[in-house]
Parts: structure tokens; C-alpha cells; sequence
């Protein structure tokens, strides 16, 4: 028998907290469809996709009304393209592009990710023709996203990379100029991407992935901020070493549903289950926010001294829970903190409590990075590139993954605001101080060896 | 062996369990199921033992009442038909919860559905505290709904019979009370 408290506990968090399974995300191999055909490639991948992927969408919300929680995305990633389709010039890529656009908007996909390239130690031709169509393929498409990874702590910082990951970032924002540079909404630069995750815009199928596999992203920081809420009126006295453990336990209940769904979907999909990704990620909805989480640990603001070490002690216990309610948990499972789609961190950087320098500060405990920062248009590549490098060696010297999805918006200065729609949310520009005092730096290119804490062998 | 069935129903105090099970030990009963429940002060149980086949019921319900009389219980006995037993098809188990304001008429109209799609009934319960926190006007059904039910067909009823009722209702697979819940 089930009891009162359980049903009650269960629908407070189905009903005022916004829990829901943010994403499930197919991951399609793409590496049997390699051609030197650029055309027949593309048949390939719609063949596939389409025999897989059918009826992902169908068997999702027949899953969610089984227990009555949304699975609000359904994504695709693929393997990385600039490895499957390595053969292709720019225009070839822009031709994938286009196509994987078209079939997820067919088979009522959210988001594709995978137009990807993994470079973190250098260059192949696919890897080049990728990134030189980034900015076209970007513009000309709604639903690819896009992944670089530049950095690992094996590798070091490929600063070659990092420098024209600079250049393609403000040349996507420009393609995309009407749109406030929503082009590098879908675009982010990694450091240690993970192989597995469910989220956008890192998602990709990593290539020791099998032929296909279900991944789950779960979100809840509504959930975790009532959690916190409600103890802390329970007891007043709570310190925060008990506030970590309603984190932990939350988290575990969250990633359990996760798991779950994921679960239900692969076995009816009959495509092996991967991993639960709860990792807390807000929308620009009241109450679905993780900056609000600060403030219920007592921080007047996100920003505020002491916001590094609330998210690390968040970071942590999200993942505590997590990892015992899952043995197969990967991704980036942590807390996000994307600055325009959360609404109250957009609240923040905007009345100045939260600083560029902050974010990156706080980027090295959180699972991310500087997620959805909106800058300044006339920032220069190079100063882009050095934000990058900045964020990558935190990466890299932390062995943990790290990203930056910067959106210099074009024709608008720090203070002005920039929106994006839907998810992806608006925010207040960001001032970013000494801008061109990078370029020195940023022009000796070459790679930052990797430091002494990856020779492990 | 026999079965019996004996349903007790009075005000709720300290000694009831202790007088029916001795009362039916002092017959050489044996208990088999018990489940007791109380709502507000109100004390109902239901036991099910089995009974020498030299004794009358009528015997065990005259010592069950004499025990259970001094503290103002009412006493139901009859014999247990083993053999009437409803048949559920293979089913898979649900919980079905509404939240919303109480009027007269909402079990009624929603169980003339459940009964409608032949789905059974295995555990109820509703509180009603006329509380302006909606939580505390809640009634929760644990249902087996036959597999072969089409989930949407079902959920589709249910939601506008709810929706006629005032209710905000919510039906969800057992599994997920026992994923969150229990380790």
C-alpha cells in the first residue's frame, strides 16, 4: 500500500515544482553511413534515423502519461559529423546540416546535436570543413546544434582551435544578426565533452557509443529549491550540512524518475538504455529556476560572495544523489547556470550582482560553464578566444567538463537585452572590461600541453 | 475448517483489538487477516479466521459480543464463501489521485467511471479537511486497470468526468510512488 505522505510528496513535485524529464535524447551512430557521396550520405542517414527514430516522439508521451510526468524534448544526437562525413568540404557539411534539420523537423525532433568535431589535439579536413560551416549551417537551420570540444586534460588546450572558435562565434552571430545572434545559442566550445550527454547544445554520440542508445536528462530545480524550502521551515536551525543532505535526497528521487522513464522508453524503442543525466537546468519559467536555489541558502543574489561555494556544495550533492539512485549516470549531472535561460540569473547579471568574472569563477565547480552569456557584438574574436581559453584550462586542470556558449549579440553594447525565444530565454547583455587585451596571447597559437594530473598511466 | 468473516465498527479507544482476539481465541479461532482502519474517531476492523467446524457461528458471535459490548462495538459475523471470488484480468496497477474542493457526489462520479471500465478498486482513501490548501482536499484510488483498457480511452473519461467534478486529477503507474519513495 502506498501511503498519503508518498502521494502527496510525489504530486507536490509533479504539480507546483515543474518536475519534469526534460529530455530524452536517441543517440544515432552515423558512422555506417559514411559514403564518398555526399548525397548518398545523406539518404543514408535518413534511412536510419527514420528506421530508429520513427516513432521516438509517439513512445515518449505514451511513457509520460503512463505516470503522468512531461517528457518536454525529444532529441537526437549523432556521432560527431566532422568524423562520419570527414570526406566533405564546407558546402558538403552545410548540405548534412540542412538535411538533419529536415528530418528532425519531420520526425518532430526538438533538437539534433552532433554537428560536432573533436579537435581538442588537432585537425583532420572534416574537422575544418565542419567548423568552416558552422556559421552558415547555424543560420540556415533551427534545430542543429552544434558541439567543439578544443580541451582535455589528456590533450591540453588546442589554442589553435580556441582562436577560431573566436572567429566562427562572431561570424555566427553575424549570420544571424536579425535574430540577436541566436546562431551561438546553438554553439558551445567544451572542454572534456562528455560522450553521453542528453542536453543541447553539447549533445553528440560519442564514438565508443553503441549503434544506438536512449539517454535521459532529468531537470528539477524547482523541486530542489521547495525541498530546501520546506525543510528550512520545518527546522530554522538547519545547518548546511543537513540543507546538502534534502539536496542529496532530492536529487536521488529526481534521477530515480529519470532512470525510470528512460527506462520504459528504450524497452519499447528496443534500443539499449544508457545513462540518467540529472543535471538541474532551469527555463525561463517562475519557479524552474536554479539561481532562486541561492537565495534560499541565504544569498541575497547569485553573484554574491559566497555563490561559489553554494554551487559547489549543490554541484556535489546533486551529484551524491544521483549516483546512488543510478548506477548509469552520465552526462554532465550537476547544476547549469545558463544565464539567459534562467530568470532570475538573467535578473542578476543584469542589475550587476553577477559578473562575467564571477560566472567563470563559479564555472569551476558548476557542471558546465559560461552558458549562455550574452556579450557585447563588437567583442572581438580574440578576446572571445581568451574568455574561451580562460574557461577551457578550467576544464582541463580540474579534469571536469567545462563549455562556453557566448553570445556576442550583434549591434548591441553591454545593458542593452537580447532574446531568443522559448528556452532559450533573453538577458542583459554583459560589460566585458579590457576588451583587445588578448590578442597578443591568443595570436602564439600552438597547444597548451596537457598538465601533470593526466599522465595517471 | 471453516472460514469466517467479522467485520467490528465503534468509536475508537485503547482495548478493542485485545477484546475481539480474545474473544475469538477463547473459541479456538485462528486469525488469519486483519486489517483495522480508523477515520476521525470512528474504529472499523476486518478479520478473517477460520473456525472448527464443531462450532456455530452464531456461538462465536455471542462470545464476540459479549466481550465487545462493554465498549459500545458493533459486531458483524457471517460465513467466508471461499469460492466467490471476482476474477481480475491481468491488470496492471495504478493510482489515480484528485485534488480539488468538496461537494457531494465526487466518489460516486468518479468510481461510476472506474466501474464503467471494469477497473477494480484495491485501496481508497479520501480526506476531506475543508482546508484552503488544496492538498488537504485529496482522494487517492490504488486501481488494477485491465491491460487490455486503451490508457488513453480511460484517461480521457477520467478527465472529464473530473473536470465536470471540480478536479484536478492525476493517474499514474504504481511504479513511480515505489521508484521515488523506496530503496
Amino acid at each position: 500500500m502506498i501511503t498519503e505522505r508518498e502521494i502527496i510528496a510525489t504530486l507536490e513535485m509533479l504539480k507546483n515544482e515543474n518536475l519534469d524529464v526534460r529530455t530524452v535524447t536517441l543517440g544515432i551512430s552515423l558512422f555506417d553511413c559514411a559514403s564518398d557521396d555526399v548525397d548518398r550520405f545523406i539518404s543514408n542517414v535518413q534511412k536510419k534515423m527514420n528506421r530508429l527514430a520513427s516513432n521516438l516522439v509517439e513512445v515518449c508521451d505514451e511513457v509520460g502519461l503512463r505516470y503522468d510526468i512531461p517528457v518536454v524534448n525529444k532529441r537526437i544526437a549523432v556521432s560527431p559529423i566532422a568524423v562520419a562525413a570527414c570526406g566533405f568540404s564546407a558546402e558538403g557539411m552545410c548540405k548534412i546540416a540542412a538535411a538533419l534539420d529536415e528530418i528532425a523537423s519531420k520526425l518532430k525532433i526538438d533538437f539534433i546535436g552532433g554537428f560536432s568535431a573533436l579537435v581538442e589535439k588537432g585537425f583532420t579536413k572534416g574537422d575544418h570543413a565542419l567548423i568552416e560551416a558552422i556559421p552558415d549551417a547555424l543560420a540556415q537551420t533551427a534545430r542543429v546544434c552544434s558541439s567543439i570540444n578544443v580541451a582535455s586534460t589528456h590533450a591540453g588546450i588546442n589554442m589553435d582551435a580556441v582562436a577560431l572558435m573566436g572567429k566562427t562565434i562572431k561570424r555566427t552571430a553575424e549570420r544571424t544578426a536579425d535574430r540577436d545572434g541566436i546562431g551561438c545559442a546553438k554553439l558551445v566550445v567544451f572542454a572534456n565533452i562528455p560522450q553521453d550527454v542528453p542536453f543541447m547544445a553539447g549533445a553528440y554520440l560519442g564514438v565508443g557509443e553503441p549503434d544506438a542508445v536512449i539517454n535521459v536528462g532529468v531537470s528539477g530545480p524547482g523541486v530542489v529549491r521547495n525541498a530546501i524550502d520546506r525543510a528550512r521551515a520545518a527546522n530554522p536551525k538547519l545547518d548546511l550540512g543537513m540543507l546538502s543532505e534534502t539536496i542529496k535526497r532530492t536529487a536521488f528521487k529526481v534521477t530515480r524518475i529519470g532512470e525510470m522513464i528512460g527506462r520504459q522508453v528504450a524497452n519499447k524503442l528496443h534500443i539499449p538504455f544508457g545513462v540518467a543525466d540529472l543535471s538541474l537546468a532551469p527555463t525561463p519559467n517562475v519557479g524552474d529556476s536554479v539561481g532562486e536555489i541561492f537565495q534560499s541558502l541565504g544569498l541575497k543574489s547569485i553573484g554574491n560572495p559566497g555563490s561559489t561555494a553554494v554551487l559547489a556544495m549543490l554541484n556535489d550533492a546533486v551529484k551524491k544523489g544521483g549516483v546512488f539512485a543510478s548506477s548509469y549516470v552520465g552526462g554532465l549531472s550537476g547544476a547549469f547556470i545558463p544565464v539567459s535561460e534562467d530568470l532570475n540569473i538573467a535578473e542578476a547579471a543584469r542589475t550587476g550582482q553577477l559578473t562575467i568574472e564571477k560566472l567563470e569563477a563559479m564555472t569551476s565547480v558548476c557542471s558546465v560553464g559560461l552558458d549562455m552569456v550574452a556579450i557585447p557584438g563588437d567583442t572581438s574574436a580574440e578576446t572571445i578566444a581568451g574568455i574561451i581559453a580562460d574557461e577551457m584550462a578550467i576544464g582541463v586542470i580540474n579534469s571536469k567538463a567545462t563549455a562556453a556558449r557566448l553570445i556576442p549579440v550583434p549591434g548591441k553594447k553591454a545593458g542593452d537585452k537580447a532574446s531568443f525565444g522559448g528556452l532559450l530565454g533573453e538577458a542583459t547583455i554583459i560589460n566585458i572590461p579590457n576588451d583587445g587585451g588578448s590578442a597578443g596571447f591568443i595570436s602564439l597559437g600552438g597547444r597548451i600541453p596537457a598538465p601533470i594530473q593526466s599522465f595517471k598511466n | 475448517m471453516k472460514k469466517i468473516v467479522v467485520f467490528v465498527l465503534g468509536p475508537d479507544q485503547p482495548g478493542i483489538i485485545a477484546a475481539v482476539s480474545k474473544a475469538l481465541f477463547e473459541q479456538n479461532c485462528n486469525l488469519e487477516d486483519v486489517s483495522q482502519t480508523i477515520l476521525q474517531s470512528a474504529f472499523v476492523a476486518i478479520i478473517i479466521a477460520s473456525m472448527q467446524d464443531s462450532q456455530t457461528e452464531k456461538e462465536v458471535l455471542a462470545a464476540l459480543e459479549q466481550k465487545t459490548k462493554p465498549l459500545g462495538l458493533f459486531v458483524h459475523l457471517r460465513p467466508m464463501h471461499a469460492h466467490i471470488v471476482h476474477e481480475q484480468p491481468a491488470s496492471e496497477s495504478f493510482v489515480i489521485t484528485t485534488i480539488g474542493p468538496d461537494r457531494a457526489g465526487l466518489v460516486a462520479g468518479i468510481t461510476e467511471i472506474l466501474a464503467q471500465y471494469k477497473v477494480n478498486i484495491t485501496n481508497l482513501k479520501a480526506v476531506f479537511r475543508g482546508d484552503p490548501d488544496p492538498l488537504h482536499n485529496i482522494m487517492y484510488y490504488e486501481v488494477d486497470i485491465p491491460s487490455s483498457q486503451d490508457h488513453r480511452i480511460l484517461r480521457d473519461a477520467l478527465f472529464e468526468r473530473a473536470h465536470q467534478l471540480g478536479l484536478d486529477i492525476t493517474i499514474q503507474h504504481r511504479e513511480i510512488f515505489e521508484q521515488i519513495h523506496r530503496i
